[in-house]
């Protein structure tokens, strides 16, 4: 009797030490995750970027992750100047924040007066120069 | 959350309530209710600190509290369990730390005056440190002294240290611009700082502490100065101090010695890692079940070694939770580290997050063997109020950092070394909890059935040994108490050299060392009893009796023959191998082994040896008949001549047979003038045969104990030195066997002490020896040998022989045996004594063989 009863309170403890245990594992694991999806989708500020080639102002607003930058008609900002590459550049939004990264263009990419080698963050009021074009960046921040 | 980790504890501490009466069987609930006098402690401090930290942090990180209370009440509740007087006093320190904790939490600028302060916090740190050389003191009275004594409460200021240097670091961190960082500037004073407490635990020879702060220093230079590749400094310092250090401090080197070769001396330095590993093995997956088990066996288990007392008791799932619970903190740890807003924040989380779990690192790595042992105690579960407190406020800064989070994550690159501390932890504990696995699981028949593993004794007091009858039917070894106090007692204590002892301190040795299997109830009980009693009570099931082929009455006389004459006797039937008597002289009393142990231990005359089956003494003239049959063989042929011939051929003898008033010819008396003549004219390979076949280059396979067996002769060792027979060491039984194959027409049986076991049906089970007899001679050499040595007036043949125990000490045999006219069950005996006396050897030798008759 005392020995069984034991033996079910044994068992009761470590029901719940694990139970505990799993909640606390299985809840940080959903946080880690949940989190990566919500900068996927929802938690991207508004990315604006504007051009102004032979004179016409060009504004475009973008909300995904990820926006190419280049000559090809299938980037996501068209740059249409000889002196820019196919796919000149990209901007992606990661760890809370908007990085702008040079494709190897032919011509480089200019922050101001800092060439661009590796990945750089980007901020509100930037401009980035891509061969002779340029663009530049407003960041609406989250609310 | 906290009512999981609330409930598990109520039931650990109901658990521990139920254990003594698990213990002792009992049918009815027996509740020992002082284990609830921890829980409700804890519960207390833990609902008034809960209750505060909800008005006050309502942000703050939720899997810390819990889990930090968690570890300290599992801890209160193992140490009580391990000692209630330290339990207690762990609970009052809890209460101190519930104290300090509610005041910091009420302290508005805590963190701001923590680093506005940070000189003053080191200042008082190193002070600390400073006094305990001056008024320094050690609990237990000597060692190394380490702590501050405050009315009767001690205080290792090194633990509140490790804390206040954390703070002192992240504070001047913090200060520092970061892209300027200058070795020069920013790196070198806190070199200065932490080299020179660094010294000063060294001067106090707490080295795991300096380890750890060094460790802990390199850490958090690794994250504010963004330079992974300093993590390998810790590994290359560590074989650089472990070298500089195996050769300037003993502790060091018997440290690392110990963690080397854990094995080798686990009687002394490294009795306690042998033991800790012992007790991983004993808990095996799910533990033997709290209050069940017996951790204390591990020395200091209430501190250093309180994860064995675990992992004994709740095995390897306790400590994987524990393991799981100090990596849970260390994660969310560093990750309110990552998140937090201020710099010194940030610093200050990592920090206290990077020394929990390198505190943990050090200490059940050291528990389990991976690193060399450091005592440094195991955050929350570990004895210890200095540490306990300084844990408790540790939490609390972190709880209160959590709640400072910045809006803006930390910038990829700046978080980076954080994520690989944390990774690297997180692999560390993996490799501990493999590790520990492996101790628990693969390897845990191996522990436990170390020879150093005294869990034995413990069954014994509370499932009882299996008894010994003698075959005539009396009890030589009986069972007497309670439940919980269960001890053997000898009924026949001149037959404690076969039977033995079982004592906690002194181990086990005859019988209850060879029968351990059986008597413990291991073997001849089904897997599910076994299962059963050991799930159940933790114990094996009652032992099983056995029964000897001792005859009482024949062992009576045999022992009362010899008297206190050094020797040993051994009485067989000759057929069978059957030990009907087995006397060992000088004896002693298995019954008070306990308290005579140094008398017995210093005596010169090994009372604790069996000489029947252990004793090794020369051959000597007994040669005489063990090269008969091959001098037969062999075609040889001697002739002693006449009394007169015989007496110019060895005058010694002739006088020494004349003195013995004795009747024998010179033969069978033994005189090595006859086994010179013998062996020098006997053919070696015939020689070689028949003492290989005699059984005298094999140990007897018997259920005690034996000596080693001499090394077999070669023919060509034979060829140059026929005498070298004569120094072959025999043991009584040996010999008995070789009087039994003579008596028994030339066959030898195996020697056969236990009879049978009493089994749980309820029947007497034979334990006969696995052998069949063993051709030895053809049964007309047998005839010969024997009518060559034939008594004059009884029915028996015998031969006395002489030897010289180590070149100096004399030595008596006698190996005798009835012959075919005998017509009751054929013995055989052998004899020897330790000093020159063929009359008593004579007379105990017949009268033994002719007591039969009437039996």
């Amino acid at each position: 009797m005392n020995a069984i009863t034991g033996l079910v309170l044994r068992t009761l403890l470590f029901i719940s030490l694990y139970a505990f245990l799993g909640t606390a594992v299985w809840l940080l694991w959903k946080s880690v995750t949940g989190s990566r999806l919500r900068g996927g989708t929802i938690a991207i500020p508004t990315l604006t970027l504007a051009t102004t080639i032979d004179g016409e102002q060009n504004i475009q607003t973008f909300t995904s992750s990820d926006v190419l930058v280049g000559r090809n008609p299938d980037c996501d900002l068209v740059l249409d100047d000889e002196t820019v590459s196919g796919r000149h550049g990209r901007l992606t939004y990661h760890l809370n924040q908007w990085w702008y990264e040079d494709l190897k263009s032919t011509n480089g990419s200019w922050l101001d007066d800092l060439k661009i080698e590796e990945p750089i963050v980007v901020k509100d009021n930037d401009s980035i120069y891509c061969g002779d074009a340029v663009f530049k960046i407003y960041i609406k921040p989250l609310q | 959350m906290l009512l999981l980790v609330c409930i598990t504890l109520f039931f650990y501490a109901a658990a521990l309530s139920l254990a003594t009466g698990t213990r002792l069987h009992s049918e009815t609930l027996l509740i020992n209710a002082e284990y609830f006098v921890p829980f409700l402690v804890w519960l207390i401090g833990t609902l008034v600190v809960q209750r505060n930290i909800r008005r006050k942090l309502p942000n703050r990180d939720p899997w810390i509290f819990p889990a930090t209370t968690g570890l300290t009440g599992l801890g209160m509740l193992t140490i009580w369990r391990l000692s209630p007087d330290l339990g207690l006093k762990q609970s009052l320190w809890f209460l101190v730390g519930c104290g300090f904790f509610l005041l910091a939490l009420n302290t508005t600028d805590l963190i701001k005056i923590l680093k506005t302060y940070k000189y003053v916090w080191l200042l008082l740190g190193i002070i600390l440190i400073g006094l305990t050389f001056i008024i320094g003191v050690n609990p237990t009275g000597s060692g190394q002294r380490l702590w501050l004594e405050i009315f009767d409460f001690y205080i290792q200021p090194s633990e509140p240290l490790k804390l206040l240097l954390i703070i002192y670091l992240a504070g001047f961190f913090a200060d520092q611009i970061r892209p300027n960082i200058s070795w020069l500037g920013s790196v070198f004073p806190t070199l200065i700082v932490v080299g020179f407490a660094g010294l000063l635990l060294i001067a106090q020879r707490d080295l795991g502490t300096a380890s750890l702060f060094v460790s802990l220093y390199i850490l958090m230079l690794t994250v504010t100065t963004q330079r992974r590749r300093l993590l390998w400094v810790i590994p290359a310092l560590a074989v650089l101090a472990g070298t500089i250090g195996y050769f300037a401090f003993d502790v060091v080197r018997t440290r690392v010695d110990i963690w080397l070769n854990p094995w080798l001396d686990t009687s002394g330095n490294a009795w306690q890692l042998a033991q800790a590993q012992i007790a991983i093995g004993s808990g095996g997956l799910t533990g033997t079940g709290p209050g069940l088990g017996s951790p204390q066996f591990v020395p200091i288990a209430v501190s250093d070694f309180i994860f064995t007392a675990i992992g004994e008791e709740l095995g390897l799932l306790g400590t994987s939770a524990v393991l799981l619970l100090l990596l849970l903190l260390v994660v969310r740890g560093i990750k309110i580290a990552i998140a937090s807003k201020t710099t010194f924040g940030r610093y200050l989380a990592f920090g206290i997050s990077a020394y929990f779990a390198l505190q943990s690192t050090f200490i059940i790595g050291g528990n389990l063997g991976l690193l060399p042992l450091t005592g440094v105690t195991l955050p929350f579960l570990s004895y210890g109020g200095s540490s306990l407190v300084t844990n408790i406020i540790a939490v609390l800064l972190l709880l209160r950092i959590s709640t400072e989070t910045s809006a803006q994550d930390l910038p990829h690159k700046l978080s980076t070394p954080y994520y690989w501390v944390a990774g690297i932890f997180v692999i560390i504990f993996l490799l501990i909890s493999a590790w520990n696995g492996y101790l628990a699981f693969p390897n845990q028949q191996e522990l436990i059935a170390r020879a150093e593993n005294p869990r034995w004794a413990v069954y014994d007091r509370y499932s009882p040994r299996g008894e010994i009858y003698a075959l005539s039917g009396e009890k030589l070894v009986e069972v007497r108490g309670e439940p919980g106090s269960y001890e053997l007692w000898v009924n026949q204590p001149r037959l404690s050299n076969t039977l033995g002892y079982a004592h906690p301190l002194y181990g086990q040795s005859g019988l209850q060392s060879s029968q351990y299997a059986l008597v413990r109830g291991y073997a001849g009980v089904t897997y599910e009893e076994r299962w059963q009693h050991e799930l159940l009570y933790n114990q094996p099931p009652p032992g099983l009796d056995i029964k000897l082929n001792i005859n009482l009455a024949l062992q009576k006389r045999a022992d009362e023959l010899l008297g206190n004459h050094k020797g040993a006797v051994v009485l067989v039937n000759a057929q069978t191998g059957e030990i009907y008597a087995m006397a060992s002289h000088p004896s002693f009393n298995a019954n008070t082994i306990a308290e005579n142990w140094d008398r017995l231990m210093q005596r010169t005359d090994a009372p604790l040896l069996n000489r029947a089956t252990q004793g090794s003494y020369p051959l000597g003239t007994l040669a005489n008949t063990l090269a008969y049959g091959s001098l037969v063989e062999s075609k040889h042929a001697f002739d002693l001549g006449t009394a007169e011939d015989f007496y110019r051929l060895d005058p010694f003898c002739y006088r020494a047979m004349q003195n013995a008033g004795s009747s024998l010819n010179a033969f069978q008396f033994g005189c090595s003038s006859v086994s010179e003549l013998i062996l020098n004219s006997t053919n070696p390979a015939n020689l070689q045969a028949d003492l290989e076949a005699f059984g005298l280059f094999s140990a007897p396979e018997l259920a005690i104990e034996t000596a080693q067996p001499s090394p077999a002769l070669s023919i060509d060792q034979l060829d140059a030195d026929p005498l070298s027979v004569m120094s072959i060491n025999v043991s009584p039984v040996q010999m008995a066997m070789v009087a039994a194959s003579i008596t028994n027409n030339g066959m030898r049986p195996a020697p056969n002490l236990v009879n049978s076991y009493f089994t749980p049906e309820g029947n007497w089970q034979a334990l006969g020896p696995n052998k069949a007899a063993v051709v030895v001679l053809s049964e007309s050499l047998a005839e010969e040998i024997q009518g060559e040595l034939h008594a004059k007036t009884q029915s028996i043949w015998y031969q006395t022989g002489h030897a010289l125990i180590n070149q100096e000490e004399p030595l008596t045999w006698f190996i005798g045996g009835t012959t075919p006219e005998w017509s009751a069950t054929p013995l055989a005996i052998a004899i020897a004594i330790e000093e020159n006396a063929p009359e008593l050897a004579m007379k105990i030798g017949n009268t033994l063989l002719s007591l039969s008759v009437s039996n």
